[in-house]
């Protein structure tokens, strides 16, 4: 493995494994909230219950989410110097921000975590809605981050320097909009989802229905109303990205050759060799319509440009697919659950259903994050850096990328383990409520 | 407003010492032998430290961004000389982070789980602290070469030796030193009190100790330590003055007033940096082909500015809310914590 590969891949698997923390880490104080209001309101015992179950989770993923996060920001450095050296000074500023709601959201999880006989109820409920929206907030500063680097602006760039710096524009380049919305919105169903899942086996496993059952109805809410938006969202992510990275959209639907009325392929492996697709079914004229709204547009190809300037066609086109399909998935579930909402009890299929769903939304993100980042290339800063240029001096980056691969895995048996163990303990703990208080 | 973004960088360097390395303290004391207070003290450590420790790491964060937008050169010089140091930092970041909130979330409160996060959050503390040292100490030796052509003289020269190592100890040292003290008040049992006290000033006596190893280390350098401070009386004067503090801390150490005690420590520390800061300050890093100063080396003003007002709103928000948080948490210490 070269210098430049590991260090690759050790960013995509620290970022890979973080976004899953942050992820819960942005959603799940929200729902929390919304189970303690309603204990809050109505003096719900279950929904009691189920805050402080929630809240064991958040502390945990919390702070791996909050380790590994810190040691992204060093990684920057370690990893892409020549990178950071011009682009610090430009899109350092929403990390400026993004610090300050790490401080904030820092100081709300310790009053709400332990501050439960030390405020007035709804002072200390209004710290726990503060963690979400600190962690929701620092979320989008980062997106906003990354966002400069499929767009860069607000700078010129002449001979390898950057001047006229100008953060603000930087930091509301073309491409935040739709990614924040995109990620944010992914985020919240993702975690819908992950929580419902759970909550369906252990409904299923015929654990105090009642506290399941309200668990589900919290959480899928939040998911499915996500789920619903988000094709609607990823559609506008991808008009942003025919118009502005028309490269990235040519990878990620492995259209080679310029064209009209370009088809859409559903599935298919491309052959950057051949210069086509096997196996897939195309839709003739239906990505000239996804792209820019008219069956006849033309689609730029990956002709237009070297083959050394192409991203890693398949990758790209495979993460892609997999993403729009469970995103497609997600949704049908959502409407599914809208429709046998109010019914007295959810059917079982419907529960191992959910149960299947688990992990899927965390699997699209990682993929449409693969979709960004990969498309991207071989670009850093797309048209102005190469990654080959940024990466570290160093030496011997492969070793780096064991050591992590080591750390992050022991690190995610171990939360996982932690998990299981406190699942365990919960149940066991709400089976002992009196009736009536586990009851709603 | 290059002078403004400095002082925050200083003022987060010593507020991560301050409060978040009692945390590192905290871990290093576990590892200490404590018979039968053992449990007692883990109890008091967690009361102590789980509601403020997020909030502590993130003066670090806060440094490494501020560097990042505002002084580039620095932090790249830093992550690619240093890129060792930094990683074994990671690692220990990583370990007690994750050791410390597996132990208060597990659960399963006994038995041999818990034995072995506390084992992993000790030496990690102890790890991380030394480490931290080392490339505090790295920087100033004048050994960083970026022009180096041999793997040693690019990433390994730049912080091995005898000195880092020392400093090292050192900064575990002052960890362990303000744990113990910021301890002793948060304890209503008298035999862990004396504990604290007996610790504190263990500390006290260790790190005269590994202050005059250091001094010693540094003859095998190019420009040995009591030479720079020498060059530099008003650098001098801070640490002395600490010493002398000494005295004070020795007399009212056994008193019951926490807030005196705590006050006396936390000058002592912040004069030991306030000394280091004047040695060296503006310049960041000392290279083999001269320093690169915080003036030099600044973001473009449009940046700076940016930055600036990020600081300071970001200051107006944060510093009241910690302000609530240490009221909430910190005064009285009696009330159980409920989680
Ligand atoms: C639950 C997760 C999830 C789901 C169901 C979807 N996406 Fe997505 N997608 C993401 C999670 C995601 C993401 C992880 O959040 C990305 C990566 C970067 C970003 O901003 O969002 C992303 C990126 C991303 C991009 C690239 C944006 C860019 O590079 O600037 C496009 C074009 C789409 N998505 C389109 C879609 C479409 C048409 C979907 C239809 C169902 C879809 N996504 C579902
Ligand atoms: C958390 C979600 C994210 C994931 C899963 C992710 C994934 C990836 C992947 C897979 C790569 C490797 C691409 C390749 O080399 O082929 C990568 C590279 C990179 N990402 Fe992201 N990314 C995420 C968010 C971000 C954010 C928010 C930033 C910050 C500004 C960022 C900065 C970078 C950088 C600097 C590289 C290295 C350069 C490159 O390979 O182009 N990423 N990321
Ligand atoms: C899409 C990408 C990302 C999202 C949505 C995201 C979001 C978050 C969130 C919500 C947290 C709070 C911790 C938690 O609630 O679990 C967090 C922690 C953190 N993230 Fe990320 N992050 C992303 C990528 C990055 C990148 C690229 C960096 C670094 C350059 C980074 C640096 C950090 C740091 C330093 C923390 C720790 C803050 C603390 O101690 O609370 N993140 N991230």
């Amino acid at each position: 493995m070269d210098n430049l590969l590991a260090a690759r891949s050790t960013m995509a698997f620290s970022l890979g494994f973080h976004i899953i923390f942050a992820a819960i880490g942005m959603v799940m104080p929200f729902l929390m909230s919304a189970a303690h209001y309603r204990h809050l309101r109505t003096g719900d015992e279950s929904a009691l219950a189920l805050t402080k179950m929630w809240l064991k989770g958040v502390a945990i993923f919390f702070a791996v989410g909050a380790v590994s996060g810190t040691v992204l920001s060093f990684e920057l450095g370690l990893l892409w110097p020549e990178f950071m050296q011009h682009a610090g000074p430009i899109i350092g500023m929403p990390f400026s921000w993004e610090g300050t709601a790490f401080f904030l959201e820092a100081v709300a999880i310790g009053l709400f975590l332990y501050g439960w006989k030390r405020m007035k109820p709804w002072v200390h409920w209004c710290t726990g809605l503060m963690v979400g929206i600190t962690g929701f907030t620092s979320g989008i500063f980062v997106v906003a981050a990354n966002s400069w680097m499929n767009t860069p602006q607000g700078f010129t760039w002449t001979g390898g320097v950057a001047s006229d710096i100008d953060p603000v524009a930087a930091m509301f380049n073309p491409a935040w909009l739709h990614q924040t919305l995109h990620m944010q919105m992914a985020a919240i169903a993702a975690v819908g989802f992950a929580v419902a899942g759970v909550h369906a086996f252990l409904l299923l496993r015929g654990r105090s229905p009642d506290l399941h059952r309200r668990a589900i109805q919290i959480s899928l809410l939040f998911g499915a109303i996500a789920s619903l938006l988000q094709p609607l969202v990823g559609h506008f992510a991808g008009q942003r990205v025919a118009e502005l990275q028309p490269m990235k959209l040519a990878a990620m639907e492995g259209h080679f050759e310029t064209s009209t009325r370009a088809p859409l392929y559903i599935g298919g492996l491309p052959d950057e060799e051949t210069r086509t697709v096997s196996w897939g079914i195309p839709l003739p004229g239906m990505l000239s319509f996804i792209a820019f709204n008219d069956v006849d547009a033309e689609v730029l190809g990956l002709e237009e440009i070297p083959e050394e300037d192409w991203p890693p066609v398949a990758i790209v086109h495979i993460a892609f697919q997999i993403m729009v399909g469970i995103g497609m998935l997600m949704a049908l579930i959502a409407v599914l659950f809208f429709w046998i909402r109010r019914r007295p009890q959810f059917p079982p299929w419907f529960l191992w259903t959910l149960v299947a769903a688990t992990p899927i939304g965390f699997i699209a993100i990682e993929a449409g994050w693969i979709v960004t980042e990969v498309g991207r290339q071989p670009w850093i800063i797309y048209e102005i850096m190469r990654t080959e240029d940024a990466v570290t001096p160093v030496p011997g980056m492969v070793y780096h990328f064991a050591l992590f691969l080591v750390l992050y895995g022991a690190l995610a048996a171990a939360t996982v383990w932690l998990f299981a163990r406190q699942v365990r303990t919960a149940e066991h703990a709400v089976k002992t409520l009196k009736p009536e208080e586990g009851s709603a | 407003m290059i002078d403004l973004l400095v002082f925050f960088i200083a003022v987060s360097l010593l507020l991560y010492v301050l409060l978040g390395g009692s945390d590192y303290g905290a871990g290093i004391i576990e590892l200490l032998p404590a018979g039968r207070l053992r449990d007692p003290q883990k109890e008091a450590i967690n009361h102590a430290m789980g509601p403020v420790w997020e909030a502590n790491h993130i003066w670090l964060i806060l440094i490494v961004v501020i560097l990042f937008m505002g002084f580039p050169l620095l932090f790249t010089t830093i992550m690619t000389t240093l890129h060792l140091p930094m990683l074994a930092l990671l690692v220990g970041i990583v370990v007690r982070g994750t050791a410390f909130t597996f132990r208060h979330y597990d659960p399963v409160q006994e038995g041999r789980s818990q034995t072995v996060y506390t084992i992993l959050f000790g030496f990690s503390s102890l790890w991380t602290a030394v480490w931290l040292g080392i490339s505090v100490a790295s920087l100033t030796r004048g050994f960083i070469d970026p022009d180096a052509t041999s793997f040693h003289a690019a990433y390994i020269a730049p912080w091995w030796g005898i000195y880092p190592l020392t400093v090292g100890a050192f900064v575990s040292g002052i960890f362990v030193f303000l744990a113990a003290i910021y301890l002793i008040g948060e304890t209503d049992r008298d035999d862990l009190r004396q504990r604290f006290v007996r610790l504190a000033l263990g500390a006290n006596i260790y790190l005269v100790l590994a202050g005059g190893l250091v001094a010693l280390a540094s003859y095998g350098e190019p420009d040995p330590l009591p030479a720079q401070f020498l060059r530099h009386p008003d650098a001098l004067a801070a640490p002395a003055l600490a010493t002398l503090l000494l005295v004070a801390l020795w007399w009212r150490i056994r008193s019951r007033s926490n807030v005196q005690i705590r006050i006396i420590a936390v000058s002592q520390v912040s004069l030991i940096l306030l000394g280091w800061w004047l040695l060296y300050a503006p310049n960041a890093i000392h290279t083999t082909t001269g320093a690169l100063s915080f003036y030099a080396e600044a973001a473009p003003t449009a940046t700076q500015k940016q930055l600036l007002l990020a600081l300071l709103i970001g200051s107006v928000a944060i510093f009241p809310a910690l302000y609530f948080l240490l009221r909430v948490f910190k005064t009285e210490h009696n009330k159980p914590n409920e989680t």
